[in-house]
């Protein structure tokens, strides 16, 4: 095992090559070297993201290193971005790390097209206009990434047009096609002896053997077709049980257990089927992109029921059962058989649409139809709403339904919202300043909370609809850095950026909120 | 030795803004909370004890740093290996090798100001009560069930409800992949990890049989490998599953047993993966348990906030999902309980069938049980002349030795508990 294998072997378990692969390809900015901002570049650079840059026109300050382990007392008064850069450098000799000691906008205006060289922009520690600016200014290839912690409580917002998964790591990918067997796998349900003598044999006959033998027989006896309510499936389960010859047959256990979930009728999801819907399945242009194209592939695949019966390519899995070795290595080897056929069959669709758009058939690796192909049953796009759809078209009525929760954790976005506004107003967050005497608790809390009315009016809303005592804990907050939520931000909001970045398991769409008072969290698709 | 950094002095209401107007300032959703200067003081002297330095310990140690937490020790008995270094964000590459508790307290020590953290690099059962004794709290950020279940349980038996100060409040993490859970353990309030154990999903293992006689993934041959070819081939050699020639040697076998089976996905990875029982680990899962576990720490050693009552779980597969709830307290907790657990067996099964069954079994999961009655022992794992004498127990079936009723106490080497079995035979 090489040595980057070896450094990295606790999360390549999680995310294989690819991933990897896609991780050190990353380039991440950071616009503010905040507490919060400098966790999530922490959890970036252990796993070995390719570069990273640190934008921030401060000095570092005492309430910095009070708060940010990336800022010590050596720093004091001397530019964040580089002492950042640093002290997070030194976590992976393999990432290469960037630092500007300037404001953001003033690199935009020299530079517009700045942000496009990055996979994902963070921003922290800036005014609503900023954020929204640089989330405008992103491209569709670019991951914006607003977070905000003030005192125990934190938020995060994604955006990104089109997001896209085929590796979500589904628990069970297993289809076993029992209702519909393939011909192949008819014939070697069919080879086993149910009356053999040899207790041995018969207590090894593969649960899915089993399975197509009493579902073969009860499409016999009802026409065709399989059982479809509850009660017809515990007749299927009893009719397995009643065919067992001693309790010790695990292999009828297995079979009878596996009921509900693999003697369904094989489908095409109806998620897949509105992707198939998709203008950008159906009209596929040379600017598509490998998803897109796939996609279409695979649906022309599905419309040719002559070559797939009307199903999505086999996924080729099949899970561990009771079983002699040979029987089991034989089904295997059926169902590989079957999905190598069916990738095959896509393949060909492939590049049949590559030539029609005029581009190389090797643009598309097979390595990325075969893993298509496997998880096309768990294919999904995500459209992040912009941050101006966010901010011009709220979404009111489900604002007031997660309002009208007392457990939600939704009030807070209001009021970081209301926060927002009050800097704009003031040049300053609400209850900043000394921590001791009564300005804050005075002055504002009831200048926040007639904002926080202001805006819930705005929506249509009832102008108390959120209570005082949580603008009052805000206030309280006073825009303070605490670490822990700092860190715990910096956790969550690294692990959805992996899972952007190497297009596995299923980031969060599209507002976080974190209260840690209460330990409680929620998502809110804005 | 005196530097120029050691006699700065940082001011602290500023250094500590963000934390300082939490305890400074009343609040409205916890109005019990009086913020009175004491509060400063003892966040600054509490003592405080991590266990584990390794991926949760790192984070939990610069948490607490961060927190205002001053006097801060950590006990941790492993090396630093080169397979820590995607997370565990205290040590370096030219520091694999050295002991992980020791490393990550001089880097604390040197980038936090004022704070002082002390290493212990040993075993926590190589400390005794009254080192535990002088910890206002512990917070666990371990990998291991039994050292879990072992600080668990001792922090249980030195709690005495008329001294409120033997009571130590426990703050347990845990990670696998995206996943995680933070909890908050007050001995004589909560129930204990002891307690949860039946949600600890079951020790994988693969059949004997399945294994010698028909094996069908990758895993069954490397199990092969290492259950019963390792034994045929070295002897009395123990497995050094750390060493790359062991693990090497067991690939190999296992890729031969699988060719020859026509068994494919047998790598070098999964090898080690099986026989290392390897979990995946990152540093963001790590962040985000040690995170709550120090907040729920800050919160319960200031009374700022009111802390979690008593169990948040994390998921970050599919987005991201949070659920807290209050876990209860199992009545037949060996631990915190008061009731005697009862059991049903069959009576013909012998007492190796029986120890079997413990061992198995979620909430038990003992590895070398002892058992006796009413102080008579029925089979004990040693001393070695008892273990002989009492050997032929194991295969009597449990008829001939107990009756129904009767309550069995089981031990456990690794245990620092009993547990009482009512046992009803059947
Ligand atoms: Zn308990």
């Amino acid at each position: 095992m090489d040595a980057k294998t070896q450094k990295y072997d606790r999360q390549l378990r999680l995310w294989g090559n690819n991933g990897q692969a896609a991780l050190e390809s990353a380039h991440i900015l950071l616009v503010n070297a905040s507490a919060v901002g400098c966790e999530i570049l922490k959890n970036m650079v252990l796993p070995g993201i390719g570069q990273f840059t640190v934008v921030d026109a401060g000095q570092v300050t005492l309430d910095d290193i009070g708060s940010n382990f990336f800022l010590d007392a050596e720093s004091l008064g001397k530019s964040r971005a580089e002492r950042a850069y640093e002290l997070l450098g030194e976590l992976n000799d393999d990432v290469q790390g960037h630092w500007a000691s300037k404001d953001i906008l003033s690199i935009l205006a020299e530079e517009p097209n700045y942000l496009s060289k990055f996979s994902v922009v963070i921003v922290s520690n800036v005014s609503q206009a900023t954020a929204r600016k640089l989330a405008y200014l992103c491209s569709k290839d670019t991951t914006f990434v607003w977070v905000k912690t003030v005192g125990l409580v934190g938020q995060v917002r994604i955006a990104i047009p089109e997001h896209v998964i085929v590796e979500s790591h589904p628990d069970n990918v297993a289809d076993l096609r029992i209702d519909s067997p393939f011909l192949e796998l008819a014939s070697y349900a069919t080879s086993f002896n149910f009356d053999t003598e040899d207790t041995m044999e018969f207590g090894h006959i593969p649960y899915v053997a089993i399975l197509l033998k009493y579902m073969e027989e009860w499409k016999q006896t009802h026409g065709g077709k399989i059982p479809s309510t509850y009660a017809e499936k515990n007749q299927l389960k009893a009719n397995i049980r009643a065919g067992m010859r001693s309790p010790d047959d695990e292999n009828f256990d297995e079979a009878i257990n596996s009921v509900l979930r693999s003697c369904q009728a094989t489908v095409v999801p109806s998620s897949i089927k509105e992707l198939f819907k998709d203008e950008k399945c159906e009209n596929l242009t040379t600017d598509s992109s490998t998803f897109w194209i796939i996609l279409r592939a695979v649906r022309d695949f599905v419309e040719d029921s002559g070559k797939s019966s009307g199903f999505l390519p086999l996924s080729g899995t099949i899970p561990d059962m009771k079983a002699q070795t040979d029987s089991y290595v034989t089904l295997q080897s059926i169902y590989k058989g079957k999905a190598k056929q069916d990738v095959e069959d896509v393949t060909k669709n492939v590049n049949s649409i590559l030539e029609r758009l005029g581009r190389a058939a090797e643009s598309i690796t097979s390595q990325e139809i075969e893993s298509f192909c496997k998880f096309s049953a768990f294919l999904k796009v995500i459209c992040y709403r912009s941050l101006e759809d966010e901010y011009q078209h709220p979404k009111t009525k489900q604002i007031a339904s997660w309002l009208a929760d007392p457990e939600s954790v939704f009030p807070y976005y209001v009021i970081l919202r209301a926060s927002d506004a009050f800097f704009e107003q003031e040049g300053r967050y609400p209850g900043e300043g000394p921590s001791d005497g009564t300005v804050w608790e005075e002055e504002d809390v009831p200048k926040l909370h007639s904002l926080v009315a202001g805006l819930l009016q705005s929506w249509g809303l009832e102008r108390d609809a959120v209570p005082r005592d949580l603008t009052y804990e805000i206030c309280r907050y006073g825009n303070g850095a605490i670490h822990n939520i700092a860190s715990f931000m910096g956790g969550v909001v690294s692990q959805e950026i992996i899972k952007l970045i190497t297009h596995q398991y299923i980031p969060m769409d599209n507002t976080f909120v974190f209260d840690g008072a209460r330990s409680v969290s929620a998502v809110f698709s804005l | 030795m005196v530097d120029a950094q050691s006699t700065l002095t940082l001011d602290d209401s500023q250094r500590w803004a963000g934390v300082y107007k939490l305890l400074d300032r009343s609040s409205l959703i916890h109005p019990e909370f009086e913020p009175v200067d004491q509060i400063k003081e003892f966040i600054k002297e509490a003592k405080i004890l991590v266990i584990g330095a390794g991926g949760l310990g790192c984070e939990i140690l610069k948490n607490l740093a961060l927190s205002g937490f001053c006097n801060i020790h950590v006990i941790d008995m492993d090396t630093i290996d080169v397979s820590n270094l995607n997370r565990q964000f205290l040590f370096r590459r030219a520091d694999v090798g050295k002991p992980k508790a020791v490393t990550a307290a001089a880097f604390i020590n040197k980038r936090v100001q004022g704070v002082t953290v002390t290493p212990h690099y040993c075993k926590i059962q190589d400390k005794d009560e009254d080192f535990y004794q002088e910890f206002a709290l512990v917070i666990c950020g371990l990998d291991s069930i039994e050292a879990r279940r072992w600080m668990n349980a001792t922090l249980f038996g030195m709690f005495d409800p008329e001294n409120p100060d033997t009571m130590k409040p426990l703050i347990d993490g845990g990670t696998e992949g995206f996943k995680g859970q933070a909890r908050v353990i007050l001995p004589g309030n909560t129930s204990c990890y002891e307690c949860s154990m039946d949600m600890l999903s079951k020790p994988t293992g693969f059949p004997l049989c399945t294994i010698a006689n028909t094996p069908r993934l990758p895993e069954h041959c490397i199990e092969w490998a290492s259950v019963l070819e390792w034994p045929n081939k070295h002897g009395e050699r123990k497995m050094d599953t750390d060493d790359p020639k062991d693990i090497q040697w067991l690939y190999e076998t296992a890729l031969a047993r699988a060719k020859q089976y026509n068994i494919q996905g047998v790598t070098y990875s999964l090898t080690q993966g099986v026989v290392k029982n390897i979990i995946p680990a990152i540093a963001s899962t790590n962040a985000i348990i040690a995170a709550s576990c120090c907040n729920e720490a800050l919160k319960l050693a200031s009374t700022s906030a009111k802390y979690l009552n008593n169990y948040m779980m994390y998921s970050g597969n599919d987005s991201v999902y949070t659920y807290t709830f209050e876990h209860q307290r199992k009545d037949d907790c060996p631990v915190c309980g008061n009731a005697v657990s009862k059991m049903e067996f069959r009576g013909d099964k012998t007492l190796e069938e029986f120890m079997d069954f413990l061992k198995e079994k979620p909430d038990a999961q003992l590895k070398k049980p002892s058992f006796a009655i009413a102080g008579k022992p029925l089979y004990l794992q040693a001393p070695k002349s008892l273990e002989e004498a009492l050997r032929p127990n194991l295969l009597k079936p449990l008829k001939d030795l107990v009756s129904s009723g009767d309550q069995i106490t089981v031990t456990d080497s690794t245990l620092p508990f009993s547990l009482q079995v009512e046992i009803t035979l059947v």
